[in-house]
């Protein structure tokens, strides 16, 4: 019987108001948090309310992380309700629903159930690989994937798309004074005016594409089938308070098990569901025309969820635990391990040695960085170091007014520093290529380094020399070099050399003092 | 099933022809963008010639006292008063120096945020009808460095207003004089301004030797690496390119080392002085004295002097000193 209040008091539609907010203030946080007020303790609020990563970042980095704390309230939650998480607040999640198949579509060949053990398999790997000391993993995890792909893709995309439409309309003169007054309110605070390029776009978004795109074959296939932090919190939820239960009231019209976005109703159970699937989406219990289900307290009476087919047994840990242990082997023999690549060059204050361990490979610092010279890697640094960030001093220098990263990193990866002892951070050593570089190589005037070195007492100084240019002509002129000592490796010489690709002038990792 | 309820959040149609007429716009905008970059509007000219004083009154006014405000205001009355340049409802454009967002102002690498903010407020109050304060830091943001130079407040506090410049704003233009450069991208609204008004910080540089009025210039350009090969020349181009017409030299403190960026009290002197005239020239040549040299010294004063852009004999005009 639908109730006289009508659709205002179903639950589903009070989910997607749920899901709506938690979506809007993650994009909010994300958008409003910028070097200047990186909102710390905030902008990583979804991060830290993560418990996949706040047990792999523990584990991997040998280190009690209080910020992490929050993530206590998630495990709270999931042992009163389950998977609500996944149906409620996941922004992910909510992702997923937006681009959800068409009804018609829904039903199609549904996936093996065998496939839901795919997840709970990722999950003891990426915990297992932790326990191990690597998180390189992590990228899996749903949030990390929201927020890398909107920092690094989506929202530099669209800034960039906006600017265009922009510079288009700026062609006619007389709309300026409207444009201005519209540009100052609106886009210069969603966008800056910073013009972000990022090495991994294109492969960052096609990976979260895809995810989405696994919608098209079942709904919410990331969910049910893959995500790690699904597969954490459906352990939780074995153990739940809140639970679906059918009643008496059942006629067995297969409704519930229909509407289901996680298909976990089987009707030949007796529409009994699986706790750990169930993300309490209400979807059954607003479709069922005689209220046959609800979701209740499972008090008194209350005992485990049973077993079930594709939950994984003794071979299928002793198979994580292998592929653990071959995650942390193989990444113990990548040259990385050896020698870092000279252009590997960490955020302020990161330590290479435990960078790797407690970096969740989130991208939050890739998002604050005034420079956006912060760049998720590719595999330039191997496998164990997809996604995690490294300054590409050519695109951004490290911005001498700003300590962003370390103030929005989640897990303590990237040091809370001050802006004056980031200033005395050695991040790499400048190097002066005098096969490139204009007076050293071409006896032209340039000194752009030297000027736009921040550092009070310069780390590039000139020396004079009298030279014969190409006309055959004596010219002073002044070189660049670079006191080693000074030098903190911010890379502001690199970002602001004038010639065209490759700097004359680039940063080099450095063993950190 | 009931097909009602379970109508997606967004539908899908909708969702897709709103994605095509965007991505449409999109292309648009694509194939637009390098049209902005290649045509100008402002192709015939530069800006006006600035006006000298009628014969027999004040060419050059340097002022020195404590108060950075009393020093701005009586150099400027000792031209003529702020009249003398802003008429009734003028769009008045000032560049200050606000390279970067590394240092505070007292650390003398970004102009003195009271001599900007009393200009403000003397245009103001010569009737210009709005007064807009920009530069085009190299270090931090635009944001970050109005900020931290204490420019920001000053300004918005004397009724004048920020403006970031906006990238769409840039164009390609001609520099009918140019000698080095024929071209250059440059800031449109700083030659449609009814008066710019150019406000430097003395200070140190290693290549120019000093930075003056001149090279201040170079903060309405996109590209400025490009300026440090035949820096004077270039400089020279810009100069005659955007004519401001009001130049106040900051000498308040000076950076006497490590500039252009600063960051050492020690390398900062105190000359409580300020400098101004509409012959950047002269007001540049005058600057250069406070570093132990003369205008033909600095490449780029030099060579605006050649191309008849001001004077650099000190001798010939009438210089008004101010003890405030």
């Amino acid at each position: 019987m639908r109730k006289p209040w009508g659709k205002l008091l179903r639950m589903s539609i009070l989910r997607r108001a749920v899901q709506a907010a938690a979506l809007l203030a993650f994009l909010y946080l994300m958008g409003a948090a910028n070097f200047l007020n990186p909102l710390p303790g905030l902008a990583n609020l979804f991060l830290r309310l993560d418990p996949l990563v706040a047990v792999t970042a523990m584990l991997a980095g040998r280190a009690l992380i209080a910020g992490m704390a929050l993530a206590g309230v998630t495990v709270v939650a999931a042992l009163l309700f389950g998977r609500a998480w996944c149906g409620w607040f996941c922004p992910f999640g909510t992702v997923l629903d937006i681009f959800a198949p068409r009804k018609a579509v829904r039903q199609r060949s549904a996936p093996p159930e065998r496939l839901r053990l795919v997840k709970y398999l990722l999950l003891l790997i990426i915990v297992l690989a932790a326990v191990f000391g690597s998180q390189a993993l992590l990228f899996l995890d749903p949030i990390t994937i929201l927020t890398r792909t909107a920092a690094a893709a989506v929202w530099p995309a669209l800034g960039y798309a906006v600017a265009q439409v922009e510079a288009v309309l700026y062609q006619v003169e007389a709309l300026w004074g409207p444009l201005d007054a519209f540009h100052n309110a609106v886009i210069y605070p969603v966008f800056q005016d910073a013009r972000p390029v990022f090495l991994q776009a294109v492969s960052i978004f096609l990976f979260c594409a895809a995810l989405v795109a696994l919608n098209g074959w079942a709904e919410r296939f990331w969910c049910r089938y893959l995500c790690p932090l699904g597969g954490l919190l459906g352990l939780l939820a074995r153990f739940s308070l809140f639970r679906r239960q059918v009643g008496p009231a059942c006629t067995g019209c297969a409704a519930c098990a229909h509407s289901c976005p996680s298909a976990t109703i089987r009707p030949e159970q007796g529409f009994a569901s699986d706790p750990a699937e169930c993300t309490l989406c209400y979807a059954c219990v607003d479709v069922c025309p005689r209220q046959g289900n609800a979701i209740r307290a499972a008090w008194p009476g209350w005992k485990p969820a049973p077993a079930q087919p594709y939950d994984p047994g003794r071979r299928e840990a002793l198979a994580a635990l292998s592929g653990a242990a071959a995650v942390a082997a193989l990444a113990g023999v990548e040259p990385v391990r050896k020698h870092p690549p000279a252009t590997l060059i960490r955020p302020p204050g990161a330590v290479e040695e435990h960078f790797a361990a407690l970096c969740i490979r989130c991208g939050a610092c890739v998002r604050v960085c005034a420079t956006q010279g912060l760049q998720p890697c590719g595999l330039e640094a191997g496998w164990q170091n997809l996604m995690t960030p490294r300054l590409e001093a050519r695109l951004g220098h490290c911005s001498f007014n700003c300590n962003a990263c370390g103030q929005v990193c989640p897990t303590g990866a990237i040091p809370a520093l001050t802006l004056a002892q980031k200033r005395q951070t050695f991040m790499g050593l400048a190097r002066v290529d005098r096969n490139r570089c204009l007076p050293w190589a071409y006896a032209t005037d340039c000194i752009v380094c030297e000027e736009t070195c921040p550092l009070s007492d310069k780390a590039i100084k000139l020396e004079e020399a009298t030279v014969t240019n190409a006309r055959g002509e004596q010219v002073v002129m002044k070189r660049p070099y670079v006191v080693k000592e000074l030098c903190i490796g911010c890379g502001m010489c690199e970002s602001k050399c004038p010639l065209t690709g490759e700097a004359a002038i680039r940063i080099y990792a450095r063993r950190s003092q | 099933m009931n097909e009602k309820r379970r109508a997606p959040l967004f539908p899908r149609r909708r969702a897709l022809r709103w994605l095509a007429v965007s991505g449409v716009g999109a292309a648009l905008a694509a194939c637009g963008a390098p049209l902005t970059a290649q045509q100008s509007e402002f192709q015939e000219t530069g800006a006006a010639t600035p006006e000298p004083p009628a014969a027999g009154e004040t060419y050059l006014a340097v002022a020195r006292g404590e108060d950075p405000a009393v020093i701005t205001e009586r150099a400027v009355a000792a031209l003529g008063g702020m009249e003398r340049f802003v008429k009734k409802d003028f769009d008045v454009i000032i560049k200050p120096n606000i390279c970067t967002d590394f240092y505070t102002y007292e650390y003398a690498a970004t102009t003195n945020p009271v001599v900007v903010a009393t200009l403000v407020k003397l245009a103001l109050g010569a009737g210009a009808r709005r007064v807009r304060v920009m530069d085009y830091p190299f270090g931090g943001t635009a944001k970050s460095a109005y900020a931290k130079s204490g420019i920001e407040d000053a300004v918005k506090a004397a009724g004048g207003e920020m403006e970031v410049m906006n990238s769409s704003k840039f164009r390609l233009t001609k520099i009918p004089n140019g000698k080095a450069i024929q071209e250059w991208v440059v800031y449109q609204e700083a030659l449609k301004a009814d008066l710019l008004i150019n406000v430097p910080i003395a200070k140190h540089h290693s290549l120019a030797r000093v930075t003056l009025g001149g090279k201040n210039m170079m903060g309405l350009i996109q590209d400025r690496g490009g300026i440090h090969a035949e820096m004077g020349e270039r400089i020279a181009d810009l100069v005659s390119l955007f004519r401001p017409g009001l130049t106040v030299v900051d000498a308040v403190r000076t950076l006497m080392r490590n500039g252009p960026t600063g960051g050492s009290l020690d390398d900062v002197k105190l000359n409580n002085t300020v400098i101004a005239s509409h012959d950047i020239v002269a007001a540049d040549a005058y600057a250069a004295t406070f570093f132990d040299l003369q205008g033909r010294d600095v490449s780029y004063v030099r060579a605006a002097a050649e191309r008849g852009l001001g004077t650099l004999d000190l001798e010939a005009i009438k210089i008004e000193e101010i003890q405030a």
